[in-house]
This record gives structure tokens, sequence and C-alpha cells, in this order.
């Protein structure tokens, strides 16, 4: 029964793929239609699969030599992402319905939408490092071409490539990573992995833990990788909702949380993971309080969520990174969603040119302010649970400077979010023509989000088990739903968090008495505007990568005879070192 | 010395002619005879291998196979000094280097 479910998950995706690209972009309809169909049905699959989670090889593919076998593992974690890429997925392509509509290349636009919620499945079912590492890089190339879906706009192509060339680095590591293991296993499976990891030499497993911290910290963005996300946002809406907020960049995360037992012993290690989480989630929040742009403030306050997520799995919380992880998913597609029904209605992203907008879009706004709610951490939605049970955790199991670190981000955000709604929804209108509000496609797919962002904590405890239960290697103790949310209420730790969302907030209502504080250090925000020498370093690097490979042309000569003479050495070189070892 | 080594000093001398001949010259059709004296080499180090591991059928069988993909090697660089000789007027392989970018 598993084995058939998990390949409807990966297959009815990718088979709508192949319908939609056959239909052509004569018949529009038809597209929308078939894909909004399998999208669903995957998402049926995958929530069907829950059902038969466990930890064992449900599916076993054997492709002979020294590829291993490929295998897929429906466990907690695995189930659980893939659940999330597809539902998510198919709001997303309930959402592009409208959004999409009357666009050219409508069956590009989908087949690599429904190619990338397939291969998002698989990578989250693999239980081979080298399958895994095969869906990684197909979920990178997918997000490419989407990044430059409009490929004759020459910011989007520049974005795509970014983000394509910046996410390879991280799976070079990932595949360096990959076979270490084989060399010194014999096997790629990820449980041979997690359970002999203490027959590796201690410098090999260091080497892998860290090449799979920059792998992760690669693909979610995390600094000082994060600078292809906000390039990114050249992507139609959708698709930075579902890719750039609900799935691709928590495979991150994911990756972190699925080898944390394997490397919570490497020396360092857990601290990296820590600092990184910190880093980012600082960083990015400021970056997102100076931002003009409604899709970059929303794509800096991705990475500086995923950092929270890091952070917790840095302390052990491995738990309450995935426990956020749902909850950020169903948060930030609602806050992208409608985003993109904002800037379909308006037409510009720059938020100087909105404001007063929701007196026009009162649908639109009512579920935007749910979204941002969840975000700022307030109470009872999902965001608040999930941020709380970090910051907890923080608190008991990390060091403390990160916490206080982690503390001061959650206020960043709580200001952040709410200066982002005032400048979109309230204020002064700064548009004369009328503004319709979203369509009702769009409105299905925010709607259903909007209800998940306020319920979804309820799954605590069925989520928990879940884990806990087919995830030998993670020893994970879950408590039961109730007592863990009465925890939660009850810490300590919650009131502090709350007192410095509250102060957050204060901010932002005394803003006008708290400007002398920007114009007394206007390099914060000047270097946060400009994203703090990120990218200047990315130029850096490229530059000099430019300059050698330039430097290296001149060994290209063309002649035949230096190039026997390279063969010639090279031949030799490979004697003297049969000779010798 | 036996017959065995006698085969191998054959071989060794074969490969390192047509690695010379590659190395210095510059003309066309010595290439392809360099390459094909390469080549030879590399034949009697298949039939030679065979007879010492005694698999000769297997030896023979791809030195065969190897007598075949070389003539259409010969063929084709032939074929090419042939055409390089009427466009650019030189058999001069530093000639055919001006594809700079």
């Amino acid at each position: 029964m598993a084995d058939v479910l998990i390949i409807l998950t990966m297959g009815l995706p990718w088979l709508g793929a192949l319908a939609v690209w056959l239909t052509g972009d004569r018949r529009p309809q038809l597209q929308h239609r078939l894909a909004v169909g399998f999208a669903l049905a995957a998402a049926l699959a995958a929530l069907l699969l829950i059902g038969s989670t466990s930890s064992a090889v449900e599916l076993r593919i054997a492709v002979g030599g020294a590829f291993g076998d490929f295998t897929f593992v429906p466990d907690g974690l695995g189930v659980f992402l893939a659940a999330v890429a597809t539902v998510v997925g198919s709001l997303a392509v309930i959402f592009s319905v409208d959004y999409m509509h009357g666009e050219a290349q409508l069956g590009r636009y989908y087949t690599l939408v429904l190619l990338f919620i397939g291969a998002m499945a698989g990578l989250a079912l693999s239980g081979s490092l080298l399958l895994l590492f095969i869906f990684w890089e197909i979920t990178a190339l997918c997000s490419y071409a989407l990044i430059s879906f409009y490929n004759d706009d020459p910011k989007a192509v520049a974005g795509g490539i970014k983000a394509l060339i910046i996410t390879q680095v991280g799976g070079v590591g990932m595949l360096a990573g990959a076979l270490v293991a084989y060399a010194y296993l014999g096997d790629y499976q990820i449980s041979t992995l997690l359970s002999r990891h203490q027959e590796l030499p201690s410098g090999v497993l260091s080497v892998l833990a860290f090449g799979f911290l920059a792998a992760a910290a690669a693909k979610s963005a995390q600094v000082p990788f994060h600078t292809w996300l906000p390039g990114a946002m050249e992507a139609p809406s959708p698709v930075s909702a579902l890719i750039h907020a609900a799935t691709m960049v928590n495979a991150g995360v994911y990756l972190l949380a699925r080898f944390y037992p394997a490397f919570e012993g490497v020396s360092g290690w857990t601290t990296a993971v820590i600092v990184v989480g910190l880093v980012s989630a600082l960083l990015a929040a400021l970056m997102a309080l100076f931002a003009t742009d409604l899709k970059a403030a929303l794509a800096y306050s991705t990475i500086s969520q995923l950092g929270y997520m890091v952070y917790a799995v840095g302390v052990g919380a491995v738990f309450a990174s995935q426990f956020h992880l749902l909850s950020h998913a169903v948060f930030k597609a609602l806050l992208f969603l409608s985003a993109g029904a904002v800037i379909h209605a308006v037409g510009t992203r720059d938020m100087r040119q909105m404001g007063g907008l929701g007196r026009q879009m009162p649908f639109n706004r009512a579920v935007f302010i749910v979204g941002a709610l969840a975000l700022a951490g307030l109470p009872v939605l999902n965001g608040f649970w999930s941020k709380e049970l970090i910051l907890e955790h923080g608190l008991h199991d990390g060091p403390a400077w990160a916490y206080g670190g982690m503390l001061a981000g959650a206020g960043l955000t709580a200001l952040y979010t709410f200066r982002m709604v005032w400048m979109v929804f309230f204020g002064k209108s700064r548009r004369r023509d009328h503004v319709h509000d979203a369509g009702p496609m769009m409105r299905v797919a925010t709607g259903a989000l909007a209800v998940g962002t306020a319920t979804t904590w309820l799954l605590v405890g069925a989520f928990g088990d879940l884990l806990e239960d087919s995830l030998p290697f993670h020893g994970l103790h879950v408590e039961p739903a109730r007592a863990l949310l009465e925890e939660i209420v009850t810490a300590p730790a919650t009131l502090v968090a709350l007192l410095v969302v509250a102060l957050g907030l204060l901010a932002w209502w005394f803003r006008d008495r708290l400007a002398w504080i920007g114009e007394a250090v206007p390099q914060v925000g000047q270097a946060a505007a400009a994203d703090f020498g990120f990218n200047w370093l990315n130029r850096q690097i490229v530059d000099g990568t430019a300059r050698t490979a330039e430097a290296l042309r001149t060994t290209q000569t063309g002649y035949l005879n230096w190039n026997v003479l390279g063969i010639v050495a090279g031949f030799v070189v490979v004697l003297v070192v049969l000779a010798v070892g | 010395m036996s017959a065995l080594n006698w085969v191998t000093l054959g071989v060794l001398g074969l490969l390192g002619a047509g690695l010379y001949g590659l190395l210095i010259t510059r003309n066309l059709i010595k290439v392809v005879i360099a390459l094909q004296i390469l080549v030879k080499g590399a034949l009697l180090a298949l039939v030679a291998a065979g007879q010492a591991s005694g698999q000769i059928n297997l030896g023979q069988s791809l030195a065969v196979t190897v007598i075949v993909a070389d003539t259409v090697v010969a063929v084709v660089g032939l074929a090419l000094a042939v055409q390089v000789k009427r466009l650019v007027g030189t058999l001069d392989v530093k000639a055919l280097s001006n594809l700079r970018g």
C-alpha cells in the first residue's frame, strides 16, 4: 500500500507535468484544469501516505553497480514534508489559475511547477543519499527556470542564474558528503550513515557535517549564502510562495534535522549551526525592516524565520524546528499569495506606491493580517506556538547569548511585520484608480491557508507522535499535545517573548517619536538597505573567478603537440603514483 | 630473454615511437602515421596479453576490433588532411589553431 502511495505522490505531479506540456498553449483552460487536478490528486495521495508512516524501506528500486539501491522511506520527517509540498503546491496551483490568467506560455509554467512538486516529494521521501542529491538538484533546476520565467526581463534572468549558482555551491558540498559516506561505509543509505557514523574517522565525519551544513545554508538561504533569495523574487508570486517560502528553502532545515543524530557529536558543529541561524535571523530581520519592495521584505522575513529553524536544530530541538517549519510553510505561503494578489491588482511591488489598499481589498487585507499576526508570533495562531517552542528550547538547552539574540529577532519581526501591513493596507491611499480584490480562485487558496494558519497548531500532538514513532535514530521525546501546549502557555519564556513582541509593536506605534534613533545612527539603515555588504562580497567572488578563468585561458593553446605533451605528463604522474603508493 | 619480454619491449618501442611522433610533428599526414604506430603498439599488447593470460580468443578478437576502428580513424584523418590542404593551403597543424574567442 505504502509503495503505491509513494509512487503516486511523486508520479502524479510528473504525469501532470507531461499532460500539461502535451496539451499545448492553445488550450489554456484545459491546462489550468489538468494542473489543478493532478496537483490535488498528489496532495490526496500524500495525505493518505501519512496513514502508512513507517521507518522501513517501503519501495526499493535496484539500479545496480556503484549507484546502490534507490530506496524510499516514508518516515515522519519525509511524509510530513511531502504533504506540505503537495498541499501547499496544489493551493499555489489553484491560486495560479487567477494569477496567471491570460499569460503566455502557461504550459512551461505549469510543467515546471508540477515537476518541482514531484521532485520535492521525492526529496522528502528518499532514503538514499545519492537519490536525495538527484532530487535536490532537480528542485534547484526548477527553481532556476521559474525565477527566470519572464525570460525577456534581464533582472529575472540574472536572479535565476544567481540562485542556481549559489545553490550549486552548496550542492557540491552535499555530493562530496554522499561520496565520502559511500567510500567509507560502502552504502548510500541514509539509515546506514545514521546507524554507523561512529565507524567514520572523526576528521571525515566533520568534513561530512560541515559539507552538509554548507549545502543546507545555501538551499535555505542562510548567511552568507542568502543573497540569492531576494533576487529570486522576480518569479511569479505563486512560485515565490511555493518554492521560496513553503518548500524548497525548507529542504536545508530538513537536511540538518535528518542528519542531526549523526552530526551532533562533531565538535563545533552545533555551535556553527546556532551561529548561522542566529546571524541569519537577526541580519535578515533588519534588512526586512528597511526593504521597500513588498516581496523582498517577505523574502528577508523568510530568511529570518528559516534562521529560527536552523537555530532550533542547533540547540537540539529537532521537533520544534519541524513544527515551526510546518507553521511557517502555511503562514508564509499565505503571505506570499495575498501579496501576489496585491501585486496583481496594483501592478507594482514597491510598498511606497501602495497604501490604503485595505478598503478596496477587504478580503485580501483580512487574510494578509492573519498571516502577519502569525509571523509576528501573536497568540493563538500557529506561528505563536512554534516560535515559543523554539525559544523555550533555546532558553533551556542553548547558550544564553544566542537566546538573547533570537529574542531580539522576535521583536524585530513584529516591528517589520506591522510596518509591512501598514504600508500596504492602511494609511493614505497613493492611487486614484480603482483596484479590484482577489479573484475567486485566489480566495480559495488564501482562504484555505488562512484557516490553516489558525488551526495547524492543533495538530501538534499527532505530529509529535508521527516523528517520535518513525525516527529510530533521533530518540525524540515529544510530550502529549495538552501538556506541551500548557507548558508553552505557562513557561516564563513565553511571557518574555510576548513582552518583546509587544515592544516591537510599540516601537511601530511610536515610530515618529523613535525616528531620532534612525537619524542618530543612519549607518544601520544604509547598511541594511545595502544588504550588509554581502552582495559586494558575492560580486568580488564572481569577479575573482572570472579573472582566474581568464588567466587559465592562456593554457588552452590549441596546439596538438602541447596537448600530447600534457597527456604524456599525466600518464607519467599516474605511473609515479602507482609506483610509489 | 623470453619471448614475452621481447614482445613487451616491442610494445614499449612502438608506443614510444608513436608518442614521440605526435610530440614533434606538425604535419597532419605524419600525425596520422604516428597515431597508427601508437595503435599498432596497443594491438601488439592486446595479442601478447591474451597469450600470456591464456585467453587467446579474447585477446585476438579485441585486436581485430581495434584494427577495424583504427582503419576508420586513419581514413577519416587522411580525408581531413586532404580537406585541410585544400582550404588552408598547408598541412601544418599550427595553422589550424586560429579559432580564437
